[in-house]
This record gives C-alpha cells, sequence and structure tokens, in this order.
C-alpha cells in the first residue's frame, strides 16, 4: 500500500515535470544578462535569433533591474555581461569594457489625450527641474492641473542619457515619481493625462504621445539623419575584455547582417 | 543499503538522528540571523547612530549605492534610513490601531448579536479571509482603490498644495492603511471571537444574574478575561502588518517620503515606504555592497521588530496569567 | 420559617431581554458601533468575495489555465498561465517534502527524547527558533536565501553562468527556502498531537518489550496522522500564498515560463526557473510589467480557489482527527493563520 502510495506520488510529479521539461539540452554554456530596461527588447530578440542561428551552443537568461544594477553585477561577476544604456561614467567600477551594439534616442512623452507637439530646451528645463508645475503655463498643451512628473529611478541609464543630452546636465527633480523600468514608466503616462516623463524610443513610440524637441519631431528619421539630438549608445559590458560565449554573441551581434536587421527594425545601427 | 536503513534502529540511533534534524532547524534560524547581521554591520559601522536619522531620501541614496563597484568607499555607505522606519511605524501602527478597534467591535457583534445564521456564514468567511494572500489584496488595493482615490478623492488643489514637495496620485498613506487593516482584521475578528467563545459561559451568566445587561456582561467580563489573547492578537496582527512587503510595494507610493500631519488633507494622500517593501524593491541590486549591507541592515530591523514583538507579548500576558488560570 | 404563601410551583420567568433605554450611554454607543461594525464586516467581506468572484468568471477560461506564457507585444490576449500554476504546484510539492520531514522528526524528538538536563534545554533553543521562524516576515527569510544560496559552495542548486557568478534562482533555492514557512505549522501540530496522546499508549508498548523507536514508528505516528495532515495542509497554504520568496528566488522578470537548465529530465527543472501564481499575479498587476489585469484576475480566482479547497480540507482533517475541530487560535499559533 505504501508503496503504491510511493511510486504514484514519484509518478505524478515526473508527470508534472514532464509536460514542461523538453528533452534534455546538451551541455551548453550560458550567458547571464541583467541591467537596462530600455535594451532588454532589443537583446531578448537578439538573443532569440542568436539561439535559433547557433543551436545547442548557448542558453540565455536575460533579467533586467536598470542599468546600474547590470554594472553593479557584472562587477561583482554575478553576471556575464550588462545591459547598459548610457555611457560609461568616471564613478563607475574600473575594469569594465564597454561593447557598443546599437544605437537608441529618448523622448519627451505626454498622454495621448495631451497632444503637446513640441517644447524648447528652456521648457523642457523648466518642466523636469520642477519649476514649471502647471499645464496651464505651458503652451501648446491641453491638460489642466498640476503636471505629474515621470521619471525613473537612479538605477536607470536612460534617466542619465536623458539628463545629459536633454536637459543640458541638470537633474530631473526629487519631485518626480521614481519607476523602476521603462514600461512601467509608458504605463504611468498612458493612464494619466497630466503626465509628462520621457522614454527611449522603442517604449516612446507606442500609447503615449512623443513630444519634439526644439522643433525636431521625435522619430526613427529625424535621429537616422541627426537632426534629434537625444541619441546615444545600447552597450555590452563586461568585466575585462569578452571572452568565450559572451565575445561570440558579441561579434555576431556587432557584424552579423541578420543582426542588424532587427536593430534596424527599431532601433539604429552603429553606423 | 536500504535495507539495512529498513532494520530495527537503536533508540541510540534515532535519537541522535532526529535530535541532529532538530538541531538542524535551530541552526538555519542561527545561521540567518548571523548572515543578516553580519551583513548589515558594514552599514551600521560607517553610519554610526545616524543610521537610524532622517537626511534625504534613502532609495535615492541606495540607487546611489549601485554603480560603486566591489570595493565602495566609506562615503558609498551614506544612509539615513528614518523616512523608511517611520513609514512602517505608522502604517502598522494605524491598521494596527483601526483594526483592533473594528476586530474587538465586530468580535463583540459575531459572538453576541449576530443571528445564528449570519454567524454560520460569517465564521467561515472571515477565517478565509485570514488566509487570502497578500498578492491578491495589493492587486485589488492597485486595481480598484488607488484608481478610485487618484480620481474622485484627491482634489486638484490638494495635489496643488504639495505640488513642489512631492506628487499625489491615489497610491499612498490611505490606500495602504486601509488595505493592511482589511488585510489583518480578519486574523484578530477570528482569534478574539474564538477567545469569546471559549470564556465559560457560567462567568457572564453570573454576571447577568447580578442585573447587568448582557453587553455590559460581555465587556466587563468576558473582554476583561481574554485580555491575553487579545494582547496575543494584536501582537500577531502588528508583526504580519510590519512585514507585509509585496502588498505595500504595491499601494504605498513607493516614494520613500515622510508624510507630514501638518500639511492636512494631502497627508493621507502621501506616498512612503515601509522597510519590507524597501527590501523588495531593491532585491536586485544586491550585488553592490553597500546595497547588500543596507538591505541586510532592514531585514535586521524586521527580524528586530518581529522578537521584540513576540517577547513584549510574553511579557503582556505576564500578570494576566495569574487571574486567568484556565484560559490561554 | 415560611415567608410566602402556600402556592403552586409556578414556571420560571423567562428573563425580558433588557430593552436598551434601560442601558447607560456607553453601552447604548458600543451596542450601535459594534452592530456598525459586524455589519461592515459582512459588508466588505461580501463585497471583496463577491468582486473576485465576479472578476474571475469574467476572465477565467480553460484556454487560459491550460495554455503557456507567450511573450508578445499584446499581452493583454494572449498566452495563458499553465506555467505558473505548475510552479506553485511544483514548489508546493518540494516545499512540503522538504518540510515534513524535519518538523515531524523535530517534533517526536521534542517530544520523545528531549528529557535530561541538556535535552530540556535544546528542546526548549529549538522551540523557540520555530517559534522565530513563524514570526519572521518571508521577505527576510528570501533575502537570506538568496545571499546564501548565491555562494559557490550551493551552486548544484542553480547554475553557475560564464563569468563566475552563482545564479542562485531555481526552484530547488526557492522550495528550501519556503519550506521554511511550512515547518511551524507541521512541527507544532505533531508536537501537540504528541503531548495530547496518552501516555497509558506508550506505556503498554513498553510493557511489551518494545524499544522506543518502535513505539514511534508503530503506536505514536499512525496515532498523530491527523494531525500531521493538518500542518501540513496549513503549511501548503501558507506556501501557495507567498510571494516574495517566489519573486526573489524563483527570478520573475526573467520570464514566466519554466525554464529547465541543462542536466538530466527532472532535475534540469528543479534547477531551473519559473514562476508561480502569485508572482504572475503581481507582474501582470500594474506594479509589473504585464499591464494585463484580466489575466491577473483569473489567476487570482485559481489562487483563491486553491486557499478554499486548502482550508476546507484543513478543517474536514482536523475535525476528523482525536482531538476535535481546532480552533482558530491553535492554527494560528501553528504560523499559518490560513
Amino acid at each position: 500500500m505504501k508503496r503504491i502510495r510511493r511510486l504514484s506520488a514519484a509518478l505524478t510529479l515526473s508527470g508534472v515535470m514532464g509536460t514542461v521539461a523538453p528533452v534534455a539540452a546538451l551541455a551548453a554554456s550560458v550567458i547571464t544578462i541583467s541591467g537596462a530596461t530600455a535594451s532588454a527588447p532589443l537583446v531578448t530578440l537578439l538573443a532569440q535569433k542568436y539561439v535559433k542561428t547557433h543551436p545547442h551552443q548557448v542558453k540565455f537568461k536575460i533579467a533586467q533591474g536598470g542599468t546600474n544594477v547590470g554594472i553593479a553585477d557584472v562587477a561583482a561577476g554575478r553576471v556575464s555581461m550588462a545591459d547598459v544604456s548610457r555611457d560609461p561614467l568616471p564613478s563607475d567600477p574600473s575594469g569594465l569594457v564597454f561593447n557598443p551594439i546599437a544605437r537608441y534616442f529618448v523622448c519627451v512623452v505626454t498622454n495621448r489625450s495631451n497632444p503637446l507637439a513640441n517644447l524648447t530646451e528652456a521648457q523642457a528645463q523648466a518642466i523636469f527641474t520642477g519649476k514649471v508645475r502647471e499645464w496651464g503655463q505651458v503652451p501648446g498643451s491641453s491638460a489642466h492641473g498640476t503636471i505629474d512628473l515621470v521619471s525613473r529611478t537612479s538605477a536607470a541609464g536612460v534617466l542619465t542619457t536623458f539628463q545629459t543630452l536633454l536637459l543640458g546636465n541638470k537633474s530631473v527633480s526629487q519631485v518626480a515619481s521614481q519607476e523602476p523600468s521603462e514600461g512601467l514608466l509608458q504605463q504611468k503616462v498612458q493612464s494619466d493625462p497630466n503626465a509628462i516623463g520621457f522614454l527611449s524610443d522603442y517604449f516612446a513610440l507606442k500609447g503615449v504621445n512623443p513630444v519634439g524637441f526644439n522643433g525636431v519631431g521625435c522619430s526613427l528619421a529625424n535621429a537616422e539623419s541627426g537632426q534629434y539630438p537625444g541619441v546615444a549608445h545600447f552597450y555590452e559590458v563586461t568585466r575585462g575584455p569578452a571572452s568565450g560565449a559572451a565575445k561570440a554573441f558579441i561579434g555576431w551581434i556587432q557584424a552579423s547582417p541578420v543582426a542588424r536587421k532587427i536593430i534596424t527594425s527599431a532601433w539604429l545601427p552603429l553606423h | 543499503m536500504l535495507e539495512r536503513l529498513r532494520h530495527p534502529w537503536s533508540d541510540r540511533r534515532a535519537e541522535l538522528v532526529l535530535g541532529a534534524v532538530a538541531c538542524s532547524v535551530a541552526g538555519a534560524i542561527a545561521l540567518m540571523i548571523a548572515f543578516v547581521a553580519v551583513g548589515a554591520w558594514p552599514t551600521f559601522a560607517h553610519n554610526g547612530l545616524s543610521w537610524l536619522g532622517a537626511g534625504g531620501n534613502p532609495e535615492t541614496q541606495i540607487g546611489n549605492m549601485l554603480h560603486t563597484g566591489p570595493h565602495p568607499p566609506a562615503v558609498a555607505y551614506h544612509l539615513r534610513a528614518w523616512p523608511l522606519i517611520y513609514g512602517t511605524l505608522l502604517t502598522a501602527g494605524l491598521a494596527l490601531v483601526f483594526g483592533l478597534a473594528f476586530a474587538l467591535l465586530a468580535a463583540v457583534f459575531l459572538v453576541e448579536f449576530a443571528p445564528a445564521a449570519v454567524r454560520r456564514v460569517l465564521s467561515p468567511v472571515v477565517r478565509l479571509l485570514a488566509g487570502v494572500p497578500s498578492v491578491i489584496y495589493g492587486l485589488l488595493g492597485v486595481l480598484v482603490l488607488a484608481p478610485f482615490v487618484g480620481n474622485h478623492v484627491i482634489s486638484p488643489a490638494e495635489k496643488r498644495s504639495v505640488q513642489y514637495v512631492v506628487q499625489l496620485d491615489g497610491t499612498g498613506l490611505a490606500v495602504a492603511v486601509v488595505v493592511l487593516t482589511v488585510m489583518i482584521t480578519p486574523i484578530m475578528v477570528a482569534l478574539i471571537a474564538d477567545a469569546l467563545s471559549e470564556v465559560p459561559a457560567a462567568w457572564r451568566e453570573g454576571a447577568v444574574a447580578l442585573g447587568v445587561n448582557p453587553l455590559r456582561a460581555t465587556l466587563a467580563v468576558s473582554l476583561r478575561a481574554i485580555r491575553p489573547a487579545i494582547v496575543a492578537a494584536g501582537a500577531f496582527a502588528c508583526a504580519r502588518a510590519v512585514g507585509e512587503a509585496v502588498m505595500l510595494a504595491m499601494v504605498s507610493g513607493s516614494d520613500a517620503f515622510s508624510p507630514k500631519p501638518w500639511d492636512g488633507v494631502p497627508f493621507l494622500f502621501e506616498p512612503l515606504l515601509t522597510l519590507a517593501a524597501s527590501i523588495f524593491r531593491n532585491a536586485e541590486g544586491l550585488s553592490a555592497p553597500a546595497v547588500r549591507s543596507s538591505v541586510d541592515a532592514f531585514a535586521l530591523l524586521l527580524l528586530f521588530s518581529a522578537f521584540v514583538l513576540s517577547l513584549g507579548s510574553y511579557l503582556v500576558k505576564l500578570p494576566l496569567r495569574r487571574h486567568h488560570a484556565g484560559l490561554r | 420559617m415560611n415567608a410566602f404563601p402556600e402556592a403552586l410551583p409556578v414556571k420560571a420567568p423567562r428573563p425580558r431581554r433588557s430593552s436598551l433605554r434601560s442601558w447607560r450611554w456607553g453601552d447604548r454607543l458600543f451596542y450601535v458601533l459594534a452592530w456598525a461594525s459586524g455589519l461592515a464586516l459582512c459588508l466588505i467581506a461580501g463585497a471583496l468575495v463577491l468582486y473576485m468572484l465576479v472578476r474571475g468568471l469574467q476572465y477565467v477560461s480553460p484556454s487560459l489555465i491550460f495554455s503557456r506564457p507567450r511573450a508578445e507585444v499584446n499581452q493583454a490576449q494572449i498566452g495563458g498561465f499553465l506555467d505558473p500554476l505548475l510552479g506553485t504546484l511544483l514548489l508546493v510539492a518540494i516545499g512540503v517534502v522538504l518540510a515534513t520531514p524535519v518538523g515531524v522528526a523535530s517534533a517526536v524528538w521534542i517530544v520523545e527524547y528531549g528529557q535530561g538536563r541538556v535535552g530540556r534545554r535544546l528542546a526548549r533553543v529549538v522551540e523557540s527558533s520555530v517559534e522565530i521562524v513563524a514570526g519572521t516576515p518571508d521577505i527576510v527569510i528570501a533575502i537570506f536565501a538568496l545571499t546564501l544560496f548565491q555562494l559557490g559552495a550551493f551552486s548544484f542548486l542553480s547554475f553557475t553562468a560564464s563569468g563566475g557568478g552563482v545564479y542562485g534562482r531555481s526552484f530547488l533555492t526557492a522550495g528550501a527556502a519556503i519550506s521554511l514557512l511550512a515547518i511551524p505549522p507541521v512541527f507544532l501540530a505533531t508536537r501537540d498531537g504528541l503531548e495530547a496522546l496518552p501516555g497509558h499508549q506508550r506505556e503498554g508498548a513498553f510493557a511489551l518489550g518494545k524499544t522506543r523507536v518502535a513505539t514511534i514508528r508503530r503506536v505514536l505516528l499512525p496515532g498523530v496522522r491527523p494531525n500531521i495532515a493538518t500542518g501540513v495542509t496549513l503549511g501548503m497554504g501558507r506556501i501557495i500564498g507567498d510571494t516574495a520568496i517566489v519573486f526573489l528566488l524563483l527570478g520573475v522578470g526573467a520570464s514566466e515560463r519554466i525554464e529547465p537548465q541543462s542536466g538530466p529530465a527532472g532535475l534540469n527543472v528543479l534547477r531551473g526557473t519559473g514562476s508561480t501564481l502569485t508572482s504572475y499575479i503581481y507582474s501582470n498587476s500594474p506594479a509589473g510589467e504585464g499591464a494585463a489585469p484580466q489575466k491577473a484576475y483569473a489567476a487570482a480566482f485559481v489562487l483563491l480557489a486553491m486557499v478554499l479547497a486548502l482550508n476546507a480540507a484543513a478543517g474536514f482533517i482536523s475535525g476528523r482527527g482525536r482531538s476535535g475541530r481546532m480552533s482558530f487560535g491553535d492554527r494560528v499559533r501553528y504560523g499559518a493563520w490560513a
């Protein structure tokens, strides 16, 4: 009786796992990635393609957390490489190598019900540093009431890029609510008619209203032609020069035409 | 080999093996306390007593620790955790006060006044509510309560009055306290109602026989008699409220701001962050030693508070035990 | 002397319910407040249950339950939660498998062997640590387990990535951490059951010449089987409802699907990552990335159904046991309020 019970328990357990476990993979090296939420969609697509074109060689484990989480992880040796969406800072840990893989651009965004078309640099600075707090004082906006600033947590690379390129190195006000990821920032702006924030292009061009900067609309074409000022790089950061499976993957992204096609679908290639 | 194991064991061997298993539990707990305490030491060493003080936004300070690398300089450990401690005390304290008052009254209702049919339905429902996972409370809070408060309760004037300091959007103190109260009250109701129904009927009937009205008899006799159970219920609910991480991370606004009572009505809607919710939000950054040390310090504080709560409830019940020999 | 005239015995007058008018003001206020609280409790409880029921039934469908999550752009429409559901079941299985022997063995040791000067002191230490575990917030256990299992010595439980970092997140590590939550209910239920067993059972067995071990195995343990079952059920309830440990140790955000590592079939799933219903609900709420509240409601409905079923099972099992229906206070003392 007991043996039957034990057997049936074992069978149930293996049945549960059997429905989801594919055939045991051959020994493959694992590349763990963590870091920017802005480049996560791109890196996920690239990883999927890489696994398809190089079967049984690598497995990927992609986490997010924000650029600085990725930097901390890779400096501690906890991941193979980090997605980073900003340029290197002097305060970064030493020994890290920044390998560029693509370019992206940052847009100011508002809710779709507030079709703000353009902001000058001075206006953007006044709004995001918290000097101007009422929509009534912003020409071209149709919203009323307090401006709801939406920003990112200090782990974000896009925040650093935005402050450097579009805010003239000023800091976003502490009043702003801090979202831990691009997706959450996008959700916040989508659901609040009085919200204004900033997003990388993949997230800025769907569901929200991208705002022009200094008279130049925020679009892929303008970024490509160089007219739009808010263009920055995505990096894959490794501890020391890339080696092994990570080096192969990064090399593939930088050289392969298949990878370039994926990049150009929604982002900018390196050149 | 299995055959050898199946042969009858000697008492000595069984005692040793079972004792080893039992002590491994104690060992695991000791290991946990040691891990957390040793991990928390650097941040206390670098900040001293002002770690408990106020000065800036702790979430920003932790965020700045992230890219300091594997060997952070001493300044990287800078942290002033008072807003988090204040947030924890505020939400848990308010939820406990409201919850205990509500639970006492509802338990008295359940035992005294509820018609039998209502009691039959309500008792299992209360037990069910006590077992609902906290993420579901958080889901209802963030999908139903927070948008309602943000769109229909907070007025633009109130938002404007604090707009240079903080943004109000619905998630904040009020929603957090309401959801936390709803979360911890069913446990207290069930505990107190059970304890009330265990009071010997003779005690109450004696009071009624002396001419006291039934409600006063319950209050004067039964409630006094179950004071240990009330303390236990309160301590238990408080421990749950203090340790609640996920639900509060969803509905409390997640901004390590200290709500200011002198702001008036906006005080109710200001965002905050508690120790447990902060641990939850910063769990991805543990590779940075400074972050890990700060998070361990929060965990140590939570452990300490759980310990203090159970010790406190034990001490409070001690003098009561003399008078209530028969009741737990 | 009889002060009263002879009279036929009269039925005792039925006590008149004292009218509210004769009460003090404070009592009247309390009466009103008690009724108000009771009604409020009914309303809130009813509203919660009904709302979850309505929303859940609105969104739950067999296709959701039995299809796997898909990472698509249009999150709201596509994919189900089969993987999180299986993840919950797997985690419960691991947690129970780890917690039951430890809890039962510890309880047996404390009751049967914890005598003598050293034994009794050790027994107090073990009991205190179980109480500490029962009172620890689950987020603290999660942080401890995460830092512990990211040490190199434990890399066999998850996997090591190129670059040297032990990942530390897998079903095994999450299961090990979550079993700590289930140990207090099993331990306390077993201990109470063993202490409630009449002494003559043991004495009879000893008189017949059986060793203590044999007595435990053949007489006592079968006797406390309902208690063990109740404790395990309560522990399962706690495991199912936990989010923090799952979040930190199963790697949400990476993926909602069960992703096995390399290795022999079975072990590869255990060492791999996945999600459970609780982390799935969190991810699909506005606090997470999913922005698919319908799926969150559906998953919450299924989760509530499981909790309800476990509740009923625990009550049923404890009702059949020797000690009769377990009071809620006992449940709470076991560290499992479900």
